[in-house]
């Protein structure tokens, strides 16, 4: 074969027919707009036809009775959050009580889910929403997500879940964010364990801990309202507002700041399988037992523990989505989720505490979770309010 | 010289089933969620793109997307050629399997590539440099992860380089560097163009690895956007911020377009299997031991990392983390049975190669055609068109599809169908990218030739075409299927009931505390690398008969 180069085809240079490179792009253009204007014509046509507008399930506040049953077939659609997760068989118990069936749609995390959820707001996914906190419920509600429904089953609720007096969500688990420690660090170094934010930001913890960006991150919100409920300066809108005097001071001390807790607690934080470098993390009051590896053999005390001082409690609710096509297959949903099974169903599934006082907690819940008894908390109308101010004052300092 | 009008015709024709589904899976949902951020009660309202532009924070933002963008990509070519010169000219033991791996970094999931770089390069990693928070950090990690762009790309067209066209400019007195800068390099500007450009709108959308690398003063455009979007529900900046980030991609692409179809050479192709050969002298042995030295540094040390992990449980090494994938959480909702995940990904990863392979080749072919005097406008353009959806923001496509399959004929919104066609959407720009220099580098007078003695179009295309750029066919397949085994772009918004993929059990994992679950999520990511792996090396094996040797 001939080893020498044959001629390069002469290539259609830009702008030697000027005409026609104006009309080419318009080509691919127009066959594109074409196939969207087709395909949205087919799909506006059929939008006049059967929408379901939502605000027409508003007048008429839903009931049921008590075990209620369900035509054969009626399937509820449950929107949750990605950490969602109950027992098989605690689910078809709910199955077998009413004849439902019950398909969960996992719809990323609560932020996520729950915005989701509003740009679909009448037109709904799902039945009911699971796991929306307080920190979602301002933009929830002004978005008319969810349609009122009083559960029976809040008689064995204590109040201080009970945020919303109209029902429109009803509280199902709640989850303390803390700073846990990790035990074995603390113990080589001769340290005592700390108890106080103000401990967080000594000397001797210079670069120890971990915490999660609040902006980006569901236990990193919390952990900055913790600062602002316990350090005050909520109504101070300036940079030397209390608490952000403290994250300064955190930051003079070489917090890290990372996206969110699964690469905080299983990347940067010692006591967890990652191995990382710091002994302080941002995660949740129930973190410990699951670090006890090997429950043949109980320690004392779990290789990790929380300080309770720094926990801030985080509530999850479900509500009856506006629009739902099984409004009362979505309410017996909410109210199997308050009883006793899938109530003591929830710790070892979701890692979170139930609401119902009657439920009894696993017996390592029992060893190795401290209760908080005091947590701090910030109304959600407040933090409704205020929340994205404080982010900003808060990203002044760190970006 | 002119096409014929009849060719033309097939050509057009061949363009409009991938130009069909961009529209109806990319341009469709995306023109949804943007109007919905801009006209918000059906009124324009287009002070929110003009507060974006003027914002000093978003161009501070987009500033540094398109510079860690520009240095990434030069940095995974400088690092890719030399890889890529290996795989194409030495004949070496393990080369196959090597020449698969390279896709595993692609498929796995960011946090595990987080942990599995901070492993070695983080705080108590084994190199004892610590580069968290620092921009090294994601540039490692651009290279980690698209190191097998550049060297199975370029690597792929330089094997069946003819090598006697460089050694006939070394006898006439070439030094070994002139004859790679002036003779080599040029022949292997279509394919280094088609590399730069994946791995820049993969690097310029980057978003895992600027979050968990890059510490908290490191954003890029797309993290802005996710934040906008599925954080703050801001639809209007998030709109905003959207059309900057496809007006940036529209520029770049219609500028690599021009750079390459410029330097579009025909080649004289040989077999590649001709143009391995063993390596001798001390020159060539040393060349190789570096290269795999390199990649030993770059992706053993880390992905060693991941595999000692998922052996290492409380109670010393062993199987458990791998015994615990199928009990630790059965009889709960959240409990993934592990055949099944790798079932799942298997089926969405096959579905979504086929519609990428068959919608690509329509368009590569298209837009390639067969004739002299290069292409026409129109051809050109698709070519960007495909390209687009690789530079878009992956939350922009979720939020899209949610917002425009969400009705009656087309409620998609919790359809499995959704996964494997939003997986191609990604996929199909790889294809295209491989099989058009391939395609173009095709004498025209050889199908002339073929055509004159009497064969048939059909035949032409059968004998002629396809074989030459089976190889490519074939880096493309194992792409496309990387793509979808690696979840990438906006199927990480869309809801998927009851089918969950090996991916998606690895976040799932990881997003609960203990020693089990990490163990798990580790074993788990060692599954999806063998995965990988063994797929990838069947595809390369499946290239039709008669073509292996090019």
């Amino acid at each position: 074969m001939n080893p020498s180069l044959p001629p390069a085809p002469e290539p259609s240079r830009p702008g030697r027919s000027r005409h026609r490179s104006r009309r080419a792009p318009l080509a691919v253009l127009l066959a594109l707009g074409l196939t969207v204007a087709l395909v949205a014509a087919a799909c506006s046509s059929t939008k006049t036809g059967g929408s379901t507008d939502g605000s027409a399930v508003l007048g008429s506040p839903l009931t049921i009775e008590p075990q209620q049953r369900f035509p054969e077939g009626t399937t509820l659609k449950v929107v949750t959050h990605d950490s969602f997760a109950v027992s098989q068989d605690v689910l078809a118990q709910f199955t077998a009580q009413t004849g439902v069936e019950v398909q969960l749609i996992p719809s990323g995390d609560a932020v996520t889910a729950v915005n989701k959820a509003i740009l679909t707001k009448g037109n709904p996914e799902g039945d009911v929403l699971f796991g929306i906190d307080e920190n979602l419920l301002t933009s929830a509600f002004d978005a008319g997500l969810f349609q009122p429904y009083q559960a029976a089953g809040l008689k064995d609720v204590p109040a201080q879940f009970q945020v919303d007096p109209q029902h429109r969500v009803t509280p199902i688990d709640h989850g303390d964010v803390c700073v846990n420690y990790d035990r074995t660090w603390f113990t080589d170094q001769g340290l005592p364990l700390p108890t106080t934010f103000a401990d967080l930001a000594q000397p001797a913890l210079k670069g120890k801990l971990v915490v999660q960006d609040p902006s980006a991150s569901s236990p990193g919100l919390a952990f900055m309202l913790a600062t602002i409920a316990s350090q005050g300066g909520a109504d101070d809108a300036s940079s030397s507002a209390a608490w952000v005097r403290y994250w300064q001071q955190l930051k003079d001390n070489g917090v890290k700041v990372v996206d969110g807790w699964e690469t905080a607690y299983n990347v940067d934080f010692s006591g967890s399988a990652g191995k990382g470098d710091r002994p302080l993390v941002v995660s949740y009051a129930s973190s410990p037992p699951f670090e006890v590896t090997d429950p043949a053999t109980p320690p004392d005390q779990a290789p990790t523990g929380v300080i309770a001082a720094t926990c801030y409690r985080q509530t999850e609710f479900a509500g009856v989505l506006t629009g739902a096509a099984q409004p009362e297959a979505a309410a017996a949903f909410i109210e199997f989720m308050l009883s006793l099974p899938f109530q003591e169903d929830v710790p070892q599934q979701m890692y979170v505490f139930p609401v119902n006082s009657q439920a009894v907690l696993p017996e390592t819940w029992q060893r190795y979770t401290t209760p908080v008894a005091d947590p701090l908390a910030i109304p959600y109308e407040k933090v409704g309010a205020n929340r994205d101010g404080w982010v900003q004052q808060w990203s002044a300092l760190f970006r | 010289m002119t096409t014929s009008p009849n060719r033309s015709w097939w050509r057009v024709g061949l363009a409009v089933p991938p130009l069909a589904f961009l529209a109806v899976f990319f341009v469709w949902p995306v023109t949804a969620i943007i109007v919905r951020g801009l006209r918000p009660e059906g009124v324009w309202n287009l002070s929110a793109v003009g507060d974006v532009v003027t914002d000093p924070v978003i161009r501070r933002v987009a500033w540094f997307t398109l510079w860690q963008a520009v240095l990434s990509t030069v940095l995974c070519v400088v690092a890719g050629l030399p890889g890529a010169a290996l795989f194409a000219r030495y004949r070496f033991v393990g080369k196959r399997f090597l020449w698969a791996a390279l896709l595993v970094p692609f498929v796995l999931p960011t946090v595990v590539v987080g942990v599995a770089l901070l492993g070695v390069f983080g705080p108590n990693g084994s190199s004892g440099v610590d580069l968290s928070g620092t921009i090294w950090a994601i540039l490692i990690a651009h290279v980690f992860f698209n190191y097998a762009v550049v060297v199975r790309t370029v690597g792929g067209a330089w094997s069946t380089l003819d090598p006697r066209v460089e050694e006939a400019a070394r006898t006439l007195g070439a030094s070994p560097w002139r004859g790679f800068v002036e003779v080599t390099l040029p022949r292997l500007r279509p394919a280094i163009a088609s590399a730069a450009s994946i791995v820049f709108l993969f690097t310029f959308t980057s978003f895992g690895v600027v979050l968990i690398l890059g510490g908290l003063r490191q954003r890029t455009i797309e993290v802005e956007i996710y934040d906008q979007t599925a954080r703050f529900l801001h639809l209007d900046v998030a709109a905003g911020l959207a059309l900057v980030q496809l007006v940036a991609v529209v520029l770049v692409l219609v500028w690599f377009g021009r750079t390459q179809r410029r330097r579009a050479l025909v080649l004289d192709r040989r077999p590649a299997s001709e143009m391995e050969r063993r390596a001798v002298g001390w020159r060539a042995r040393s060349f190789i031991v570096a290269n795999l030295v390199f990649m030993a540094v770059l992706f053993g040390a880390p992905l060693g990392v991941l595999v000692a992990k998922s052996f290492s449980t409380p109670d010393g090494w062993g199987l458990a983390n791998y015994q615990a994938l199928d009990s630790a959480r059965r009889g709960s909702t959240s409990f993934v049975p592990p055949l099944d995940a790798i079932a799942n990904s298997l089926l969405f990863a096959a579905g979504a190669t086929v519609i990428a392979l068959v919608l690509g080749a329509c368009a590569a072919w298209a837009i390639a055609g067969s004739g002299r005097g290069g292409s026409p406008r129109w051809a050109n353009w698709t070519d960007t068109a495909l390209m687009v959806p690789l530079g878009t923001s992956a939350v922009t496509i979720g939020f899209g599809f949610f917002v425009a399959f969400d009705r009656a004929p087309v409620d998609l919104r919790s359809s499995v169908w959704l996964i494997p066609l939003a997986h191609a959407v990604v996929a199909m720009p790889f294809v295209v990218r491989l099989l058009v220099p391939a395609l173009r580098s095709i004498d025209p007078e050889l199908r002339e030739a073929a055509g004159v003695l009497g064969a048939s179009p059909l035949r032409v295309w059968r004998e002629i075409d396809l074989p030459v750029v089976s190889r490519a066919l074939a880096a493309a397949a194992g792409f496309a299927f990387a793509v979808s085994l690696g979840e990438f772009g906006a199927t990480v918004f869309l809801a998927r009931p009851d089918r969950p993929t090996v991916p998606v059990a690895i976040y799932r994992a990881l997003g609960r505390p203990g020693a089990v679950n990490f163990g798990q999520a580790m074993a788990l990511s060692v599954v999806l690398m063998v995965l990988t792996v063994v797929v990838v090396l069947v595809i390369d094996r499946l290239r039709p008969a008669g073509s292996a040797e090019f």
